[in-house]
């Protein structure tokens, strides 16, 4: 899944003949003076960030005057709204709001079909609307094979007590936004509020839009617009996890390599495979040790590869030791990952006699993976120990050398 | 016995001439899995070790009895391949490729639902029933017996390299599996753990099952619900991993992308304690998996 920015799902919808408010991209407050006056009325300002909620979190300005505009722009961009500095505020006409509604498209998991949620009280959390007011929440499971007629998109509002005019309105809306949704891919749309104007023009006042990253091979414009890699954090990229996503793009179909950054922890943390990985970290937690990172690797990584992401994990400040496993393969080399994880080892001057290393890999070309450890002098095992004796031998190894550390240190005094 | 795939499943791989599928190929063959066609269009005539590749599915069921369509192709064109399968009549399809766009998924999944086909997958690393020589998918490699020893567990993973750990603990716990499954770790698949476990309630040969969950989906609520209301009756014994992920912010993907945390639904302790009230065997620690099998089977 992967996330656009306001502006650009506004444009879609603007293309796709939903009507937006009139808006500009401003980069910085000293352009907000200007940008008030094309805008000709009082304005929306709005942090232009890949998090939702802005309104709570108080990226969402009002302003009436250009000085006004220029000193909501100046706070909005001296804002970190959920972990994201402010880099590009978007300026928008007010509308002048006799009613508000909400309306989105999202695949149903459970249902394994596109869902439509329509609400005649939009404006706010659209869960708490369904908790006290489910009679102003419609849903509607749409044939995928069908697509949605345009029919079913005003029965849907209808059912909702709208009429006249209003109902062709909110229906042409809502049949134009699932052709947005099929037309490029949509994981997620989502038009909250959805306004009426005082002249009764339907505007779309805010546009959420993620898609699927599986599917954007087959929409070149898309590629350029989206958030790639936002989907795996809960905030922008640190250092180390860019040096990690550069080091899995340089040779992107062989193997993955995904790291992402904890805070504190002291065990480097470089396992494979996605339920494997998650399996270890709560089994390394669960016995007392502190994962410095999550990382997955698999799929028969080149030596590059490992020994790059080795080096990613090894180098994070506070990282005291290193635990490599990975569930029993049948398709990863375990050679190629000795090789690269000792490249990386012998790279950082780290002496496995004295900083933990425990390694647990099954796969193809065991017995030499078993040998190029032994020589490094790196702890190793294949399938004669579970994944959890493995996360276990970790923990106390760790213990076992730091205590021994703190012990020689007083010795010394 | 076992589900899903026996000696009578009569096999078509869709995609037999890409590297993988044809590495795959090799492997099953030399399991003792017989593979009776190959699909590849342009590619019709020649053959991939020995098994004979037609252009069209059509064409390689006008020739041979099948029954079960693998599908190796690439993520753009597995919904075509799928529809394709579907259309010769086929009811049982296996989709190994990751990275299904969810749009394509979400319409082939209906299409089956309406015309009577079971499907597992996308994104699974393959079914292996030990005791009848019979896989799918790439799930052993070329080293089976490592993991996969004949028996009466039947295992469910939702990640396909712990489908092989999973089954390795079975073995090392002394016993063997009657089915492995690996259901694929997309967010949208076809046969889900229930579905999965009403055939294992209905194979004498499964006396036991054990899974392997991870964070997001309904599927083990829904595995919870059906064991309540007595739709599997035999022992079950679940594993869930990822309990560090409660402590994240929440929206975070680790795993695989169905592993998905959103709004408290799908949150491993809430998965173990439903799990639990319904009276699955809930393995703390991995590990316990072998004393749990031991005492439920010994």
């Amino acid at each position: 899944m992967a996330r656009l920015l306001e502006d650009l799902s506004k444009n879609l919808f603007k293309q796709s003949g939903i009507p937006v408010p009139q808006n500009i991209v401003i980069t910085g407050a000293g352009e907000a003076e200007e940008a008030f006056a094309r805008l000709n009325g009082a304005v929306v300002l709005k942090a232009l960030v890949p998090v939702g909620k802005r309104g709570k979190a108080g990226a969402i300005k009002f302003a009436r005057s250009a000085a006004e505009a220029r000193e909501m722009a100046e706070q909005l961009f001296g804002m970190t709204v959920g972990f994201y500095r402010v880099e590009q505020v978007l300026m928008e006409e007010m509308l002048d709001i006799k009613e508000e509604y909400y309306l989105s498209i999202t695949i149903d998991k459970a249902n394994k079909t596109p869902v439509i949620i329509a609400s005649t009280k939009g404006g706010m959390d659209v869960e708490e609307v369904n908790r006290e007011h489910p009679e102003l929440v419609g849903k509607l499971w749409v044939d995928p094979l069908l697509g949605l007629c345009d029919y079913q998109a005003r029965e849907l509002w209808s059912e909702l007590g709208v009429t006249g005019r209003l109902l062709q309105k909110l229906g042409s809306v809502t049949s134009k936004l699932y052709r947005i949704f099929e037309g490029n891919d949509a994981y997620l749309l989502e038009i909250n509020p959805l306004v009426l104007t005082l002249d009764d023009q339907v505007v779309a006042a805010d546009a959420v839009m993620s898609v699927d990253d599986s599917a954007l091979f087959r929409h070149p414009q898309l590629l350029a617009k989206v958030q790639m890699g936002t989907e795996r954090a809960w905030r922008p990229l640190t250092e180390l996890e860019k040096e990690a996503v550069a080091v899995n793009e340089a040779d992107p179909y062989r193997g993955t390599a995904r790291y992402t950054e904890m805070d504190g922890g002291d065990i480097g943390f470089m396992c494979g495979g996605g339920g494997g990985s998650l399996l270890l970290f709560d089994a390394l937690r669960s016995q007392g040790g502190e994962p410095a990172n999550y990382s997955e690797f698999g799929g028969n990584p080149p030596e590059d590869k490992v020994y790059g992401l080795t080096k990613v994990i090894l180098s994070k400040p506070g990282v005291k030791g290193l635990f490599v496993a990975q569930n029993i393969t049948n398709n990863t080399q375990v050679d190629v990952v000795a090789r690269g994880v000792i490249r990386a080892v012998k790279d950082l001057n780290i002496d496995p006699a004295v900083f933990p290393i425990v390694v647990r890999e099954a796969g193809v070309n065991e017995a030499e993976a078993r040998e190029l450890f032994s020589e490094a002098g790196i702890e190793y095992y294949g399938d004669e120990i579970t994944l959890t004796e493995a996360a276990r031998k970790m923990v106390e190894k760790m213990a076992t050398a730091y205590r021994q550390e703190i012990a020689s240190g007083k010795e010394g005094r | 016995m076992a589900i899903l795939l026996d000696r009578n499943s009569k096999i078509v791989i869709q995609g037999i001439t890409g590297r993988e599928a044809s590495m795959v190929t090799r492997h099953t063959l030399d399991y003792g899995t017989p593979i009776v066609a190959g699909v590849t269009p342009g590619k019709g005539g020649s053959d991939v070790h020995g098994v004979p590749v037609y252009d069209t599915v059509k064409a390689a069921c006008a020739e041979h009895e099948i029954n079960t369509a693998v599908v190796y192709v690439p993520p753009a064109f597995v919904y075509d391949a799928v529809l394709e399968a579907i259309g010769s009549g086929i009811k049982f399809i296996f989709i190994a490729t990751e990275n299904v766009p969810q749009l394509d998924a979400v319409k082939f999944l209906a299409l089956a639902r309406r015309e009577g086909v079971r499907i597992v997958g996308p994104n699974s690393v393959g079914i292996i029933s030990p005791g009848e020589r019979m896989k799918v998918g790439a799930i052993g490699g070329d080293n089976v017996e490592r993991c996969f020893v004949p028996g009466h567990v039947g295992v469910i993973s939702r990640s396909g390299g712990m489908t092989a750990e999973t089954s390795w603990m079975v073995k090392k716990a002394g016993f063997g599996v009657s089915t492995s499954i690996s259901i694929g770790g997309d967010p949208l698949i076809g046969s889900t753990p229930v579905d999965l476990l009403e055939l294992f309630e209905n194979d004498p040969d499964t006396h036991a099952v054990v899974t392997f969950s991870e964070p997001g989906t309904r599927f083990e609520e829904d595995m919870a619900e059906f064991v309540a209301r007595g739709g599997f009756t035999k022992p079950l014994i679940s594993f869930v991993a990822g309990r560090f992920t409660e402590t994240l912010p929440e929206g975070t993907v680790f795993g695989h992308a169905g592993a998905m945390i959103s709004g408290g639904t799908g949150k491993p302790s809430q998965k173990m304690k439903k799990l639990r009230e319904a009276g699955a065997y809930v393995a703390e620690q991995f590990d316990d998996i072998i004393t749990l099998l031991q005492q439920v089977l010994g």
